[in-house]
Formats: structure tokens, C-alpha cells, sequence
């Protein structure tokens, strides 16, 4: 994966994070760099995985009210918990990209409200309405942006898209005509 | 071979990378959770510093993007009519919209105005450019900072009432925490300052959200009833006394012994921000008490 497109990508799910809940105010229950670090762990890069994580969590968390940290060091857990799954059981079924998402979701989100509540922070919303939101929130919007994901970041899916051109003008050149 | 050498490497080596990750996160999060006044959030402050543009134009972007799409709705349903009427229709609702919406805005800034005459104290105008980016949180971004003179705790207003106080300033946006935050507290008093005994706290309760706002310690001897109106005792050392907090919505009566539960909608409306003022107040220093009493014996030297 090319490291500049995954920056790209980053840069513009933090943009999101920081900019949509002005559009529209349920959209902030998207976690948008959350979905860019599944989709990363779901590679298997485990270095690119963590580090996206962290990168995502610290700017998302000095923009908030929360404690810097906090959410750097939830999405770094999912980025690594997500990569070791992904290792073991074979994730590649796009369905099963769903409730990996909304996994990743859950444990975000009790690990980022565990380390407020343990520092005496508590959030300024309750857990439960608030977790099965994102919960939802995150898996109907990031299972769409996976996809858009794997067209624009995937270099698996670039492959077989230039292998099947390349196999198209191989049978135009073999044609009837030719072979005559 | 090699770049199976390679994966295993970096299987072998992301616990390591992990660890090292997290205890980076773990000792920013001790320090954050240490520094509570915010005078030092260096992180915060520079992510501010540079997020606050962007966020600024976002939300100007917003407010267009959804005169846009309201431009788009209304072209559907009514695209059977005659184009020309549509059209027509459409300028008349936009320049009706725009005279609502500047309306509203002088009415809001007016009464900023009335309310800065009011206390006499300096006030800094501002605009909300942000939300907080995580759910889990009420606060907002403002676009003045240390440049117009916005410092730490400094109380945030509008013409309705409190809406709450500066926690981190940068030099150009600041961080402001909504009074229903549970963290967020004012001293307040149900009814007219000196004339009300109905002392106590208003703070934020996670359940109630931003519509409601708790009062606690009003000592259940005193009369409350649904309608009165809570202002700010300035005891604090934040808020200014005798700022509007907001109206009693729901009492469920105390007794001599157990203090009233008080539910509070605030003045301010903190769903539908738009324009704020900082008040530039600096609390009276307290008098700090003498720790040993006068008859105490001195140590003779």
C-alpha cells in the first residue's frame, strides 16, 4: 500500500471527524479514522496499522475535550487486536468486514470511556445510547467507505483490475482476424 | 524467501511496536489528566492553533453546503411547476432566508450588546467554528484566543444566559466547556441574588444531556417552584454574579434534612450556538483566611 495515499486518506477521515458534526450533527457519531485503521489492520500491516492508529487517536483527542491520549491509545488496542485477528482467521469476505467494524467499533469506544472513567474524566454522555450509535453509525457508513477504500488505496484490487485489461487486449490481439 | 523473512520480522515485531505505543499514549494521557487547569495542554494548544482555519472554513462550507442541498430539495418537489415561477420562487425564499437568518443574527448580537452594558465588564464577540470531533464530549471551538485577550476559565455567554468556560486557549480559536458538562459547576442561586437563600450548584449530569442541567444542595427549607429563574452567585470564581443560568423545570421537593432536586433548562440555547461573547473577567482575589486564630500562642523564637 503506498504509504503517500494512506496519508491522503487519513488526513481527509480527520477532516471529516473535525468538520461534519457542523453539517449535520448525527454524522459525528461516524468514526471516520476508525474506519481507516480497520481497514489498515485488515492488510495485515501491523507497523502502518499501529501507527495510523495512534496519529488518528492523539489529533482527534487534542480537538476534543477528552484527555490527549486516550483515544491514541484505544484505536492503537483495535488497530492491534484487528491485525492479530486478521492473521489468524481469514477476513478478506467483505462480509465479514461488517462485524469486524462494528468490533472495532465497541472496543474503541469501552477502552477510550474505561481510561476517562479510571482518571476521573467521566464523558459528558451516557455510555450505552451513546456506544450503540456509534456502534451502528460507524458499521453502516465504514462498510461503504471500505469499499470505496479498497478502489482507491487497495493495490490487490489495482492489480487485478490492470491483469484483467491486460488479459482483455491479450484475446483482442488473438483475435480471428489476426490468427488469419 | 525474503519478504517472507520480512512479515515474520514484523509479525514477531509488532507486540513490541504495540507496547511501546501504548505506554507513549498512556504517559501523554497522565500528564493531560495531571495538568487540569489547562495552562500547559502544549498538544492541544498547537493542534488548535492549526485545526482552527480549517474548522473556520468548514463552517462556513457547512452552511452553504446546506443552503445547497435545500436549493436541490426544493427544485425537486416543485418540478412541475412553470420554471419561472420555481426560479422566482426560489430567489424570494433565499432572500427571505437570508433577511431570517440576518434578523436573527442582530437580534442575538443585540442582545450580546444589551447584556455586555448590563454588567460592565469588557467582552470578546466570537463564533462557534467547531464541535467537539468525539461523541463523548460538549465542548466547542470558538475562533478567539489568546490574541483577543480570551485566557483559561474565563466565562463564555450569550444574550440568554451562561454557556459556559474557556479550558484551553491557542492563539487564534479556544476550547470552551459547556456548563452541562459534569465536570462544568457554577454557584447559583434560585430567584434574585440577596433576596433568595436558595443557594447552591448547577453542574451537567451525562443522562440529561445538553437540554437540562442539575442544581444540587438547595436546602430543602427553602421555596422552589417550577418557572423561577437561577442566577450566578459569582462565588464561583469563574462567573460573574447575577448572570442569567436559566428556568426551574422540575422539583422534586426536599425536607429539613435532604436538599431539593432541582432540573434546570438553560437560558442559552447550547444546541443551536452561533454567536458567543468571552467576558474578560478576572474574579476578585479571595481573602485568604488567617490560619492561626488570634488567641493562639506564637512559638517564641
Amino acid at each position: 500500500m503506498s504509504q503517500v495515499k494512506i496519508a491522503v486518506v487519513l488526513l481527509l477521515s480527520i477532516l471529516l471527524q473535525l468538520s461534519l458534526r457542523e453539517v449535520w450533527q448525527p454524522l459525528s457519531y461516524v468514526d471516520f479514522p476508525l474506519v481507516v485503521v480497520v481497514y489498515i489492520a485488515l492488510q495485515r500491516d501491523a507497523w502502518q496499522a499501529l501507527l495510523v492508529g495512534t496519529l488518528a487517536g492523539l489529533i482527534i483527542d487534542a480537538a476534543s475535550g477528552g484527555l490527549i491520549g486516550a483515544g491514541g491509545f484505544s484505536k492503537t488496542l483495535t488497530a492491534y487486536v484487528i491485525y492479530f485477528a486478521a492473521t489468524k482467521i481469514n477476513l478478506e469476505n467483505p462480509l465479514l468486514r461488517i462485524p469486524v467494524l462494528a468490533a472495532g467499533a465497541v472496543l474503541d469506544s469501552v477502552i477510550y470511556v474505561f481510561w476517562h472513567r479510571l482518571l476521573g474524566n467521566p464523558p459528558a454522555v451516557p455510555l450505552m445510547p451513546t456506544m450503540s450509535y456509534k456502534l451502528i453509525a460507524t458499521t453502516v457508513v465504514g462498510t461503504l467507505a471500505l469499499y470505496m477504500l479498497d478502489a482507491v488505496v487497495s493495490e490487490r484490487v489495482a492489480q487485478r483490475r490492470q491483469f484483467a485489461t491486460r488479459r482483455r487486449v491479450a484475446r483482442r490481439s488473438t483475435g480471428p482476424l489476426r490468427r488469419r | 524467501m525474503a519478504s517472507v523473512r520480512t512479515q515474520k520480522e514484523i509479525r514477531q515485531r509488532a507486540p513490541i511496536w504495540l507496547v511501546a505505543l501504548l505506554v507513549t499514549n498512556l504517559v501523554i494521557m497522565a500528564v493531560d489528566a495531571r495538568d487540569a487547569d489547562g495552562k500547559h495542554k502544549m498538544l492541544r494548544i498547537w493542534t488548535q492553533a492549526f485545526a482552527s482555519p480549517i474548522q473556520s472554513a468548514s463552517s462556513k462550507a457547512s452552511g452553504a453546503t446546506t443552503g445547497f442541498f435545500q436549493q436541490i430539495w426544493n427544485f425537486r418537489s416543485t418540478a412541475q411547476q412553470n420554471e419561472q415561477l420555481k426560479e422566482r420562487l426560489t430567489q424570494v425564499e433565499q432572500e427571505l432566508n437570508t433577511a431570517r437568518q440576518a434578523t436573527t443574527e442582530n437580534e442575538r448580537l443585540k442582545a450580546l450588546l444589551n447584556l455586555n452594558e448590563t454588567l460592565d465588564i469588557r467582552s470578546v464577540p466570537a463564533r462557534v467554528i467547531a464541535r467537539d470531533p468525539s461523541v463523548w464530549f460538549n465542548t466547542i471551538t470558538i475562533n478567539r484566543g489568546s490574541s483577543s485577550g480570551v485566557e483559561p476559565n474565563m466565562p463564555v455567554v450569550t444574550g440568554g444566559g451562561i454557556v459556559g468556560r474557556v479550558i484551553t486557549v491557542s492563539p487564534w480559536a479556544s476550547q470552551v466547556m459547556l456548563i452541562t458538562d459534569e465536570k462544568a459547576g457554577a454557584g447559583a442561586v434560585v430567584g434574585q441574588l440577596g433576596q433568595s437563600g436558595a443557594l447552591g450548584s448547577v453542574k451537567g449530569r451525562a443522562d440529561l444531556g445538553v437540554a437540562l442541567i442539575e442544581m444540587r444542595y438547595v436546602s430543602g427549607l427553602e421555596k422552589v417552584e417550577v418557572g423561577d429563574s437561577v442566577m450566578t452567585t459569582g462565588q464561583d470564581g469563574i462567573y460573574p454574579p447575577g448572570l442569567n443560568v436559566g428556568r426551574v423545570v422540575d422539583v422534586k421537593n426536599g425536607t429539613a434534612t435532604q436538599a431539593h432536586q432541582i432540573l434546570i433548562q438553560p437560558g442559552a440555547q447550547l444546541d443551536h450556538l452561533e454567536e458567543v461573547a468571552v467576558l474578560l473577567y478576572h474574579p476578585p482575589p479571595r481573602s485568604v483566611p488567617e490560619q492561626t486564630p488570634q488567641n493562639a500562642e506564637r512559638p517564641r523564637r
